[in-house]
């Protein structure tokens, strides 16, 4: 029977669990983000780097291709710690952008339309609403940060003629602890924010002004008062610190200016707890339709 | 079993009681939540949600506790805002058909159910237009739509004719009474309008100032009531209302010639112009009504709970 001729009738088929309702959350969370072409040709600029960086490892591993393409440059390109601090810096700045671009995406439509009440009337709670959200970004940004640069471990691993992998084994579990940190607090900062800002665009420039405001600040008042915690504002340099800390990278800053690892940790949680407390006020407050 | 169940329930919200000591038992098919502005209307479906907490007391819906069983009773809930409250960017069935999902339906029969509820409240036309093109009445019915898909044991209509044009909010009325007709969902509608409760629902529940001020069944309430006379007349006033009381009539007189009197079922307007002209009593204007809703409404409005302050939601 055709569906305009159906009368209403109650539902008796099975239900999905709990936990696939967040599944529900985070799939269209996806094709929000993919409605746009942007964001397509934002990820094909993220994924340019790796591909760039593969190259390199070929020819760093192939004195035959080095010969012929690089001519007498033999020394040129060495797959090392500081190679793969330039992969995972190249790729968290790239997902600092996708994130700006894509969290008001998932985010700011809900709110924009005051979509909250209808959703969260659904056997959805408060945590499975961000949670969906939050794999949703999560994920996206991992396509770009430790998956290629995992993959980019792995080959070079693969192509190196001598034992490589078990020596180095320092950089992959750094890339892949720098880039699951740097996606964590990205997602939750780029979400909280979103939340805030009810119109996309704005959102995109106040996620960007997050980041960069405060290492201003930060760089101003290290300056003024002679001190190197003003650093502890400085997103960007606390990061590149605690990347070449975890991958085991020559330190590129002066000692005076190197900041504890526990200080930036706590830093980086403060960050997170503040960007959960706001997404709960936001989501919290509009819950409810207040006519 | 009942619907909605309030024992002493109690919902404070920024320092001060909106709800208080609210206790009843609505089993109706048709619910109307009715109540002038700030009376608590929207808390207490708020709290049925699980929204709000109850400071004291409990609210149950099918036996579920809202502080407890809040997945499962939304799970058993289809719920219509007030308010404008959808993404305007989607298109009509991809919206409903994502509500039922979240409500635990499979994809595939989220969009079939999508697909029919659109069509079940009119909207099956303009079904893949964006929501934000759509006019106020379709983005009303739309919220009725994904209320209705997944197939709500209870659905709660916050006030569903607001903003509606008189065709629109005809067709509203007709939806929902088709759906009262049905007898599958419980409705539960709030609403100013005393019109709509009047068409729609079979009880009632009314809220002043964030107590009960009447919980009744509308028409055996009409049933229990008796006629209400309003005359205006001319002469001996005080004899005709002598006169009418010996009939068994209860009567009142107000300056200006005006009388209220209520009968008994045995008592016809005709007797009443008999006794005027025994009594030499011209009888100049003459209502008779039944009692209504408004009626009900405003007698639960005049009696004014024992409450020091004014709440507001």
């Amino acid at each position: 029977m055709s569906v305009y001729r159906h009368e209403y009738r109650a539902y008796a088929g099975r239900l999905t669990s709990p936990l696939a309702r967040v599944g529900v959350l985070t799939r269209y969370a996806y094709a929000e983000a993919w409605s746009s072409r942007i964001t397509t040709a934002l990820s094909v600029v993220a994924l340019l780097p790796p591909v760039v960086y593969l190259v390199a490892i070929y020819l760093a591993n192939n004195p035959v291709a080095r010969l012929v393409i690089l001519s007498r440059k033999n020394s040129l390109i060495s797959i090392d710690a500081s190679f793969f601090m330039t992969v995972l810096s190249s790729q968290c700045w790239l997902a600092l952008v996708l994130t700006a671009w894509v969290a008001p995406r998932l985010v700011s439509f809900d709110i924009g339309d005051n979509a909250l009440p209808i959703l969260l009337s659904h056997p959805i709670s408060r945590f499975g609403y961000v949670a969906g959200k939050f794999i949703a970004l999560f994920s996206f940004l991992s396509f770009i940060t430790w998956i290629p640069s995992i993959g980019l471990f792995a080959y070079q691993a693969y192509s190196s003629p001598v034992p490589w992998a078990g020596s180095h084994l320092r950089i992959g579990m750094g890339l892949l602890a720098g880039s699951l940190v740097w996606i964590v607090v990205l997602t939750l900062l780029g979400l909280a924010l979103s939340s805030w800002v009810k119109w996309r665009v704005v959102a995109t420039g106040v996620i960007f002004a997050a980041i960069f405001v405060p290492a201003g600040i930060g760089g101003i008042a290290s300056a003024i008062l002679r001190t190197k915690w003003g650093l502890l504002m400085n997103v960007p340099v606390m990061m590149t610190q605690l990347w070449q800390r975890m991958l085991g990278a020559p330190q590129i800053m002066l000692r005076d200016l190197t900041l504890p690892a526990g200080a930036i940790g706590a830093v980086l949680l403060l960050l997170c707890a503040l960007s959960l407390a706001m997404l709960n006020a936001r989501i919290r407050a509009r819950e409810v339709v207040r006519g | 079993m009942n619907v909605i169940e309030l024992d002493r329930l109690e919902v404070r919200l920024g320092g001060r009681t909106v709800l208080e000591g609210l206790s009843g038992q609505l089993r109706g098919n048709a619910i109307g939540l009715l109540g002038p502005n700030g009376a608590g209307k929207s808390t207490l479906i708020h709290t049925l949600l699980g929204f709000y907490t109850p400071s004291r007391g409990a609210a149950r819906v099918f036996g579920i506790d809202t502080r407890q069983g809040r997945v499962r009773i939304r799970q058993r809930i289809g719920y219509m805002p007030e308010n404008d409250s959808f993404i305007g960017n989607m298109s009509g069935v991809r919206f409903v058909r994502y509500m039922a999902e979240l409500a635990g339906l499979p994809a595939a029969d989220a969009l079939e159910r999508a697909h029919e509820a659109l069509f079940y409240v009119g909207l099956g036309e303009v079904r893949y237009r964006k929501i934000n093109t759509y006019s106020l009445g379709m983005k009303q019915l739309i919220k009725l739509a994904q209320a209705l898909a997944h197939g709500p044991q209870l659905l709660i209509l916050d006030e569903p004719t607001n903003g509606l044009d008189p065709v629109a909010r005809q067709r509203m009325i007709q939806t929902l009474q088709e759906i009262r007709k049905q007898g599958s969902i419980h409705l539960l509608i709030s609403s100013h309008l005393l019109r709509d409760i009047d068409d729609t629902c079979d009880e009632v529940l009314i809220l002043k100032q964030g107590r009960i001020a009447a919980l009744c069944n509308i028409e055996a309430e009409r049933r229990s009531h008796r006629n209400f006379i309003e005359l205006e007349a001319l002469g001996a006033i005080d004899l005709f209302c002598d006169a009418v009381r010996a009939l068994g009539c209860e009567c009142a007189s107000f300056p200006g010639g005006r009388v209220k009197l209520i009968m008994p079922d045995a008592i016809e307007p005709r007797d009443l112009y008999r006794v005027a002209h025994e009594n030499g009593v011209q009888i100049r204007r003459m209502d008779s009504r039944r009692d209504s809703l408004e009626d009900i409404f405003l007698r639960a409005m005049d009696a004014v709970p024992e409450r020091r302050e004014l709440v507001g939601i």
